[in-house]
């Protein structure tokens, strides 16, 4: 039976995190398409991915393509497992009651 | 912390969701532009190549030499394939959703392809090149094939590791090629212009309409 994450389990966080453990592992997404992929705001995304961020659940990676910044989102292995976690958790409470 | 199996039951559904929809992203990955650019670039380097001859005989005043219009035609390619290959770096670079140590060796696949066809043709040049052979219409009718056929090989290969619906577009291709090789070869450039240029423009919008 998993465990469920308070972190996690904020709705637009748990989409984040489903969105990104889809992607390969060594695969980061643009903020822009996951922006808009999740029908979120700039700084509604930005104010989650930080709170993933600080407990290492995703990786933040800011760069220059063609002299223009963008920021690339991954899921780490602990925010992997952390999410699998959760998942198994809502499985298990879905399926007791 | 106490979750209702209503609220489990929804957070799994919108789990659930964010997942398709990235794997859609995924699919596309800026690949509509790559697939209009390319078939621009067919269209017009099919267009050139029928029409190429006929400018240059009208505006020479005449009968042009055959080695004149092979120089003209194939740098009217090497042209397009040199703009093409820019533009597709730049819109990939730019519109890619996603960043992956696949993207480089893509790149270098197309291009060890593209090195290899023609060291190929290097090799069997000496048994190709028959009397009168590189003079016909024929012989480089064939050419064009093969031209054609190479890059929808790489899409089927490329396929089978990223979405089977470029092994369906590489092998319909490859039989459009085929049935106006030999079903309308006097019109054979303008068919691949249309049909072969055109299923890539197609392609591309398709995707853009679909998948986003």
């Amino acid at each position: 039976m998993g465990r469920i994450d308070e972190v996690i389990h904020q709705s637009l966080r748990l989409q984040i995190m489903a969105s990104l453990v889809t992607l390969d592992p060594r695969e980061t997404v643009d903020f822009v398409y996951l922006r808009d992929l999740l029908h979120a705001t700039d700084g509604n995304l930005g104010a989650h991915l930080e709170k993933l961020e600080a407990t290492r659940y995703v990786k933040i990676e800011k760069t220059f393509v063609m002299r223009k910044p963008r920021t690339f989102i991954s899921a780490t292995a602990k925010g992997r497992a952390a999410f699998e976690e959760h998942v198994a958790a809502l499985k298990t409470i879905l399926n007791m009651k | 912390m106490e979750i209702s199996s209503e609220e489990a039951r929804e957070l799994l559904a919108q789990a659930q969701d964010a997942a398709t929809r990235t794997r859609k992203l995924l699919a596309c990955r800026g690949a509509d532009a790559l697939f209009v650019i390319w078939g621009l670039v067919w269209f017009l380097g099919y267009l050139g190549t029928e029409f190429a001859p006929r400018l240059l005989a009208l505006t020479k005043g005449g009968e042009v030499r055959g080695e004149t219009v092979f120089w003209t035609v194939n740098g009217l390619w090497l042209a397009l394939i040199a703009l093409g290959t820019a533009v597709s770096a730049a819109v990939w670079k730019r519109r890619s959703p996603t960043k992956t140590v696949c993207g480089a060796r893509f790149g270098w696949f197309w291009l060890l392809l593209y090195v290899y066809v023609n060291f190929w043709i290097f090799l069997l040049w000496p048994f190709i090149k028959v009397e009168g052979a590189v003079e016909s219409v024929r012989f480089w009718r064939h050419m064009g094939a093969i031209g054609a056929t190479v890059p929808m090989f790489a899409y089927v290969v490329m396929g089978l590791w990223l979405d089977h619906f470029m092994i369906w577009i590489g092998l319909a291709i490859t039989g459009l090629t085929v049935l106006g090789l030999f079903l309308v070869p006097a019109w054979f450039w303008i068919w691949m212009a249309v049909m072969g240029g055109g299923s890539l423009v197609g392609t591309g919008l398709l995707i853009r309409n679909r998948w986003r």
